[in-house]
Parts: structure tokens; sequence; C-alpha cells
């Protein structure tokens, strides 16, 4: 009986003593903080391969690991991050019947070439060629900027001599002839000296690996479709990559941005191991090396004091998987993280909070309502300006943004270098929505709501579940066309259900989403009329042969200044379409502890820069693999590197 | 006894058989379907998308898909359509954080529960017992993502304890005894929220059945024989009392593996519960499959094991 008596009494006065002594330690824990930065995520990675990775949570580790060819720097300019240095060409070939007639082709160039004072307006332009030689039969000319109207240019200047080549199959199986060849020449210098993690070296072989596993069907890559017009990769030597394309694609160099792969440990690996033997542990090239990850708890990166720049500052950096959004400020209140990204409805409390900083960026995603053009309702462009000036887009981002974001005027956001600021979005003006519904029909009917050929106005404006903004449009749109007489019925719906459901079959009346896609110019995807079957993005139906021919223009244009013009135009085309109703751009806040972090990074000219964590137009985080906490203050050894 | 366990054993196969199909098409009838590229993705090309489905046996008519799943399950080539490992491996990597916490939470919901349950029948009918009535109840209806969110807010804004996951980051401990009692902290919050139903329900079976037992003529006659109270409760009372808490443990054992869910989450404790509720966000439909598998063979053998305990504590039941 005493046993059971010490069982009774026992186990629960043990567990209580446990406890409370547990809380006692958690609450006199020591505050010295390790030379270790931790950062909460909601969502768990799934790969750390960066080439079969999709997700957020993933990539942002990846940035820590590994390094692409070319990154962007803190202004969002393309610049070298394992190559030094890169030079586009295009090789244009022309064939023609006979040897003679390709060397009295190459004789035209030449002349037309050297003849001083043509330009443009007379036919020929100042073609950029570099090189000019015949191979038997064929012509080859070597120009120093890829894109399509050169070579468009010297095929009239033939033809004006009565040279006609000679056309080339379609690349495409349903495609034009074409009269030449035209195949753009990336050639990348790479930088001497880095090691992969395991020490080995990094070398030109292990680019062309990248893109030949990027390709495999049996790696599944998500980025092989920016890959699909490289013709071949060849590496002349350990330092130097020429990458060969198919045809002129302007997007074709950002996506070298790609982590690169190391051939030394998968290139014999069957992919069907790498998920086990690589992905979980991966080795690259980047300023933290790979140090372990526990499931659901937290990925550990380990500093690589053999990084190209130098030793970052930090010993570790910490991903903590937490996927509960008020645990993971929970989490920032006891610097348990280092950094929380802030809800809008937050950050008036924080703003003027001495503990923290608070980082504000621009942001790069739009918020729209995509109206399905397939149904006659939304066919005319009087009724989609209508609708978009009878929703309040301003007070949108007053209550659900809380003043965080601006209203979008079209498919770009003002943080890209090829936006038109010109365009301004259209006024919120009920009385000339009216008007407009007025003129396209629709007239109000006995219940309010407007009728056409005897059918009301009424639709179904779907979201997703779980997304709390988007929710809160829905709601304020329905109220806003009530006004002017429209009938709006709301349907909220798990992600996947939306997805498979609406979306992919195109079955839907209107619909709240967005768009986060980086800085690329090339939006062919969403706006092409060929991008309207089933599981494709142009999934509103939209079709304009201006815009299709815009979009085709843009991807074959490598001249800054016509990409500029060409997606202005772009840009402008669309947004008087109105087949979105454009919505707004939110802003991102994220607050760190005051203090918690500096920065000491190279410079453009190679100096090192101390300077407090500040907002670059690339993010506030972008140099996050030179941050140091100042208890911790970098070492003048670890400084004195050769770059 | 040997035969009703054998016997047993096969109609838990058959059962699990067909709990296998039954959650198969559960999941895979629930609208929606896998799609792991985040939102939209314009970079995604079609080519990619059959690809996946065919690794996958996306393509495939259902009937097919539960077969190839189950060959998978059995071969251990079952992988997951998050991040492309065996499913086993990934449920085994959470089975000792989830045995761990549930384990706990029994041990807590079983010696407090016993304890109320005793004070509470020993005091039947008085204010003591009244109050444990009020507070078992108001445990029993407080959902948990309630108390621990509460609990969660008060301990960091009051105190500034680190509550999350397995211990605390970016901290150096001073000896292994602070970090084992880190660990501990991390284990027992969660588990004691997870055992705070239990606690609640425990204590009542128990009243309940003892206040029976203590009408009983035999406690009459151990009383009037002039035992100590003490010897009558705990020796003679509270042995005939303890049944319906071992049937109880059959049945803790879903139930905590449901309720997990929840408080995993808000805790980022890594566990079973956590997993299969991302499986269930991301449609990753192999991971679901063999993961309900798994927790329906748990919750069978849970169920035997209280069957031979009831046996084993109480002579009047006979296996057979």
């Amino acid at each position: 009986m005493r046993t059971l008596r010490l069982f009774l009494y026992g186990i629960p006065a043990a567990l209580l003593i446990l406890l409370a002594a547990a809380f006692i330690n958690a609450t006199f824990l020591s505050v010295a903080k390790k030379n270790e930065m931790s950062i909460g995520t909601l969502g768990e990675p799934s790969t750390l391969n960066p080439i079969q990775q999709a997700d957020s949570a993933s990539s942002q580790v990846g940035a820590l690991i590994f390094n692409g060819l070319i990154k962007y720097n803190q202004d969002l300019e393309v610049v070298g991050d394992l190559a030094t240095g890169w030079k586009l060409s295009q090789e244009t070939t022309f064939r023609f019947a006979t040897d003679e007639a390709a060397a009295k082709a190459l004789e035209t160039l030449n002349t037309n070439r050297a003849r001083p004072g043509l330009t443009a307006t007379s036919g020929f332009s100042n073609w950029p060629i570099i090189g000019l030689l015949t191979k038997g039969t064929n012509l080859i000319v070597t120009l120093s900027q890829p894109g399509l109207k050169d070579s468009e240019d010297m095929t009239q200047a033939l033809a004006s001599s009565d040279l006609h080549p000679i056309p080339f199959p379609p690349l495409e199986p349903d495609g034009k002839e074409r009269p030449f060849k035209a195949e753009p020449v990336i050639r990348f210098t790479l930088r001497d000296g880095v090691r992969w993690h395991d020490g080995a070296p990094f070398s030109s072989a292990d680019v062309a690996f990248t893109w030949r596993a990027i390709m495999n069907e049996k790696v599944a890559s998500p980025r092989r479709s920016d890959f699909d017009l490289v013709d071949s990769v060849e590496t002349p030597d350990p330092r130097t990559v020429v990458v060969r394309y198919k045809k002129p694609f302007s997007p074709a160099l950002l996506a070298w941005m790609t982590a690169i792969l190391p051939e030394h440990l998968l290139g014999k690996l069957d992919p069907a191991k790498w998920p086990e033997l690589y992905n979980r542990a991966p080795v690259g090239t980047g300023p933290f090396r790979f140090g372990g990850w526990r499931t659901n708890e937290f990925i550990r990166l380990k500093k690589n004091p053999d990084y190209f720049l130098g030793s970052p500052w930090l010993d570790s950096v910490v991903f903590r998987v937490l996927p509960d959004p008020l645990t993971l400020q929970l989490a920032f209140q006891t610097r348990q993280v280092d950094f929380w990204a802030v809800d809008p409805w937050s950050v008036k409390g924080l703003q003027d909070d001495p503990r923290f900083t608070l980082f504000t960026s621009p942001g790069n995603a739009y918020n729209y309502i995509g109206w399905n053009l397939r149904r006659p309702m939304f066919q005319d462009l009087k009724v989609r300006q209508a609708l978009a000036q009878a929703v309040n887009v301003p007070q949108m981002i007053k209550y659900i943004l809380y003043g965080h974001g601006v209203q979008s005027t079209g498919i770009f956001t003002p943080q890209m270098w090829f936006f038109d600021p010109s365009v301004k979005p259209l006024p919120f003006d009920p009385e000339a929505a009216k008007r407009l519904l007025d003129e396209a029909g629709w007239r109000p009917g006995p219940d309010g709501i407007r009728v056409k050929d005897g059918r009301r106005f009424s639709f179904t404006l779907l979201a997703n579940n779980g997304n709390e903004v988007r929710r809160d449009i829905a709601t304020l749109v329905q109220d806003d066309l009530k006004r002017v007489g429209i009938e709006v019925k709301v349907e909220i719906y798990e992600w996947a259900v939306l997805l498979k459901r609406f979306v992919n079959k195109g079955e839907f009346d209107a619909i709240v989403l967005g768009w986060g896609l980086g800085y690329d110019f090339d939006q062919y995807g969403i706006w092409h009329s060929s991008q309207t079957h089933p599981e494709e993005l142009n999934f509103i139906g939209f079709s304009d042969p201006k815009v299709d021919h815009l979009l085709t223009d843009l991807r074959q244009e490598y001249a800054r200044p016509e990409i500029i013009r060409l997606a202005g135009e772009l840009q402008r085309t669309i947004y008087g379409q109105q087949p979105y109703l454009f919505l707004f751009v939110p802003q991102g806040s994220e607050v760190m502890w005051k203090g918690a972090y500096r920065l000491r990074h190279p410079g453009p000219d190679g100096a090192w820069i101390d300077e407090p964590v500040r907002m670059t137009k690339a993010g506030w985080s972008y140099d996050m693999e030179w941050f140091y906490r100042p208890e911790y203050p970098p070492t003048a050894k670890a400084n004195s590197i050769t770059r | 006894m040997t035969f009703f366990i054998l016997r047993r054993l096969g109609l838990s196969l058959a059962l699990l058989f067909l709990i296998s199909i039954i959650s198969f098409f559960i999941v895979t009838l629930t609208p929606g379907s896998p799609y792991p590229w985040g939102e939209l993705n314009p970079k995604i090309s079609a080519e990619v998308k059959a690809n996946f489905r065919k690794k996958f046996h996306l393509d495939r008519p259902l009937p097919e898909q539960y077969a190839l799943i189950m060959r998978d399950l059995f071969t251990g080539d079952l992988r997951s359509i998050k991040d492309d490992r065996p499913v086993l491996s990934r449920i085994l990597e959470r089975l000792p954080a989830t045995l761990a916490l549930n384990f706990t939470s029994i041990l807590i919901s079983l010696s407090f529960g016993t304890l109320l349950g005793v004070y509470a029948a020993r005091n039947a009918g008085r204010w003591q017992d009244m109050t444990g009535s009020f507070v078992a109840f108001l445990f029993i209806a407080l959902p948990s993502f309630w108390i621990s969110y509460l609990l969660a807010i008060v301990l960091v804004k009051g105190f500034h304890v680190p509550i999350l996951g397995t211990h605390s980051y970016g901290i150096g401990f001073p000896n292994a005894f602070a970090a084992g009692l880190d660990t501990l902290w991390h284990l027992l919050l969660p588990a004691t929220v997870l055992a705070i139903g239990g606690i609640a329900a425990q204590s009542r079976y128990l009243r309940a059945t003892m206040i029976g037992t203590l009408r009983e003529d035999y406690i009459r006659t151990a009383r009037s024989k002039g035992l100590a109270e003490e010897t009558v409760l705990y020796k003679h009372a509270l042995r005939n009392s303890v049944r319906p808490l071992v049937t109880g443990i059959g049945m803790l054992l879903p139930a905590l593996l449901s309720g997990a869910v929840i408080v995993e989450n808000i805790f980022a404790y890594p566990g079973m519960g956590r997993l299969g509720y991302e499986a269930v966000l991301e449609r990753d439909y192999p991971t679901l499959v063999a993961l309900n598998f798994v927790v329906a063979a748990l919750v069978l053998l849970g169920n035997l094991l209280s069957d031979l305990l009831y046996a084993a504590v109480d002579p009047r039941v006979r296996l057979e």
C-alpha cells in the first residue's frame, strides 16, 4: 500500500517539481547570445537542391549556400557572382545554293556595312557586325548585340541585291520557315580560385553539369522552361562557359542566376537518390555551409571560412520552422528569432517603438481581380472600365493594408526598371461607372440590379481561404459594386480546390488573386493569346493581337532602351484594356530588434563598408551574409582577404 | 489467451486493410490536387507538370493508384510528394518526439487524474467535489488551441520565457543540466496542455466508479474492522475502481494523436500531428495514406493492449 501511495502522490509531485525547475531554468537562462542569426519561417523548406525547389522557404535558405553565375546587386542591376564577366553576341547564318552566292552575299553585306550615312530609314542600319565569314554555302555573321532586327535588315539588304537565302525549317512544329538562323551566344568568364564546401575546385564543368541536370527529365526541375532554348553549353577551358541558344530570347540571361551544382558529387549519382543523399545535406560554393536539418524544427548553416569573398562574420545561421503566425511573433519577442515579417495592422504600433527597427519594402507583387473574358458580361470594355471606377481602391489600401501599399497601374510594379510611371490609375468615380454601364446597355432593374437583354448583372467572385487580404478585397468589392447596381456573390475555397476546380479549367466569373513575378519583363505566359488552354496562366482568356506582338517582340529584344519602350507600351495597352481590375501593390514590413545587427560588406570598389542594416532596392536583407552582431565585431584578421 | 490475441490480430489486419482503402479514398477524393510549386508559377511548363503527375502515378485511375501506393508502402518505396523522400523515414524521424510528447501527456493525465478522482470521491457532495466537477468540466470544454495561445502569451509577455520547438535557440547553456531542463521545459509545456482534457476526464471516470465502490459491502466491512481510512481508500476501494482508467488508456491514444495536431503547430513541436496537418494542406497523398495507416495500426494495438490490461487487472474478465 505504501508503494501505491508513493506512486499516487509521488508522480504528480515529481512532475510539478520538474515543471517548476524547468520554468525557473527557462526564466534565468543566460541572455548571452551565441554568434548565431536566427530566422523564423512559417513553411518548411521542401528541398535544399536549388534546381528542384520552387517554394520561397527553400530558396531563402539556398541563397546562403549557393551562388549563381550572375546576381542582382543592391540596386537590382545584374552583376557577376561566380562569373566575373560575360559577353553577349549572336551568330546569324544565311545559307545559299552555291559557294559563289555566299561569297557574293558577304561582299554585299560588307559594302553596305561600310557605306557611311545609311540609316535605318533607308533600309539598312549600322549593324553591330564583329565577324563576317563564309563556310562553304553558309554565310555566318557575328553580331555584338543579339536580336532579330539587324538580321532581318540584312535579309532585306541581300534581297535588294537579288540574293535569296534558302530558308531554315521552323523551330516549333507549327511555326514558320525562317530566312536565317539567329543563334545568340553568351560567353561567361568564371571567377578564379572558387572552391566547393568540400574543398573541390569549382570549374566550368559544374556549370555545364547544372544545365544538363536541369534538362534531365528525372530531375524534374521547375526551372526547365528557362533553359528550353539553350542549344548547347560548351566549356572550352575551366574558366570559360559558352552558352548557345536556338533563337533570340532576352530573358535567358537572367536564368543564369540559377544556383550551380557540384558535378563531382552529383554527376555520377542517379537523380532518384538525390533526395536522400544530397538535397538534405547540400554542398555549395556560398558564404554558409550546410550544418544540419531537423525536420519541422530547424536548418542550421555554418560559416564558410573559405568563401571567395571572405569569411562571414556570423558563426552560424539557423532557420526555424514556426508554423503558427502568432507564436512566430512571440518567438520574436523572446528574441528566439531575430526578424519578424509584420502584418500591416501591426505596423503602426511598432513604428514608434524605440526597441525595434522597422524596414518597409516597396513590394514587388500586385493584387488584382481577374474577369473571365469568356463570360459575355465582361467582354465589353466599357463594363470593365465601369467596374474599375466603381471599386474604391484607395479605401481598400487604407482599410486592408492600413495605408501600406500603392495603387497598381498594370502588370509591372514601380520597383521594376522597365515600369512606366506615366500610367495613372483610373479614378474612383461611381457616377462615371453608372454612366458607362448605362451606355453599355445595363439598365437598373426592378430590384436595383442592372439588367441587359433579360440578364441580371450578377456574378460570383472567388477567393482563396487563408488569405485574409484577398477575402477582405472580395467583401469590399461586393459592397462597392452593389452601389452601382451589380450583384456579387463571394465564394471562398481552399487554394488547392480553387486551382483545380476553377482556375485551371477557366470556369469562373471573377477571381481575386495576386502575382509576384520577380523582376522579369517577360509576361508571355500570362498574357499571350496562345496561353489560354486549361492549366495555362492566361486563365481569364485575354486575347489582343497588339499585346501578342509586343510580348513576342519583348522577349527577342536585348537593348535596354528598346525593352523599356516595349514594356511601357505593353503596360499601357493592357491597362487600357482592363482585363484585370488592377488593385494594389502591398508593401512588406519587417522588424528587427534595434541594433541587433550591423553590416560590413564589400563595396563596389572592393573596400569594406561598415554600416547599420539599411533598406536597399533589393530589400533590407540583401547582404544578409555580411550581417554581424555588434557584440561579436568583425576581426581585423578576417578582413584582410584578397578579392 | 494466445488464441484470443491471434484472433484479435487477425481481425485487426482485416480492419487495417479496410481502413487503408477508406482513408485512401477520403484523402484522394478531397477536392484539390497536389501543386508543389507554391502559388501560380509561370515558370512551370505543362511538361514539368505532366512529369510530376506521372512520377507520383497521379495520372492513373484511383483504384490503380491505391494498389501502387500500397505496393510502395510495403516495399518501402513510397515517397513523399513534398520532398521526394521515403515516407516511412519521414514518419519514423517524428516518432521519438511524438512518443515522448504523448507518453508524458498520458503520464500527466493519469497521475493527476487519479489523484483528483480519489480526492473528489472522498469528498463526494461537498464543496471540494463541486469545485472539482466545475473545474473538470471547464477543462474538458476549453479548446486546446485557446489554452495554448493563452499560456504562450502569458509566458512570453509576462516572463519572457522561450517556449517554441524542442529547445531554446541561440543561447549558450552553462552546463548539460541546464540544457536538459530546457529540453524538458519544451516537452512539459505542450504535454501539459495536451493532458488538461485527459486529467479532467480521468478524474471524472475515477470519481464515478470510486463512489460506487465506496458503497460496497466489503468497504463497510473493512471500515467496521477498524482499518485506517487510508488503507480502505487505497488498498480496497482504488484497486477495484481502476478499470475505467485502463479502458481510458486505450481511448487516450487516438485522442492524443488528433489533439496533438493543433498543439504541435502552436508550439512548433516536430511531431506526427504536424506532419499530418502539413500533408493535408499540401495534398501529399503518399504521406497521408502511410500516416493514416501507421496511426490506425497504433490505435488498434492500443485497443488490444487495453483489453489485455483489462483482463490483467480484473480477474472476472476472461479473454476467449
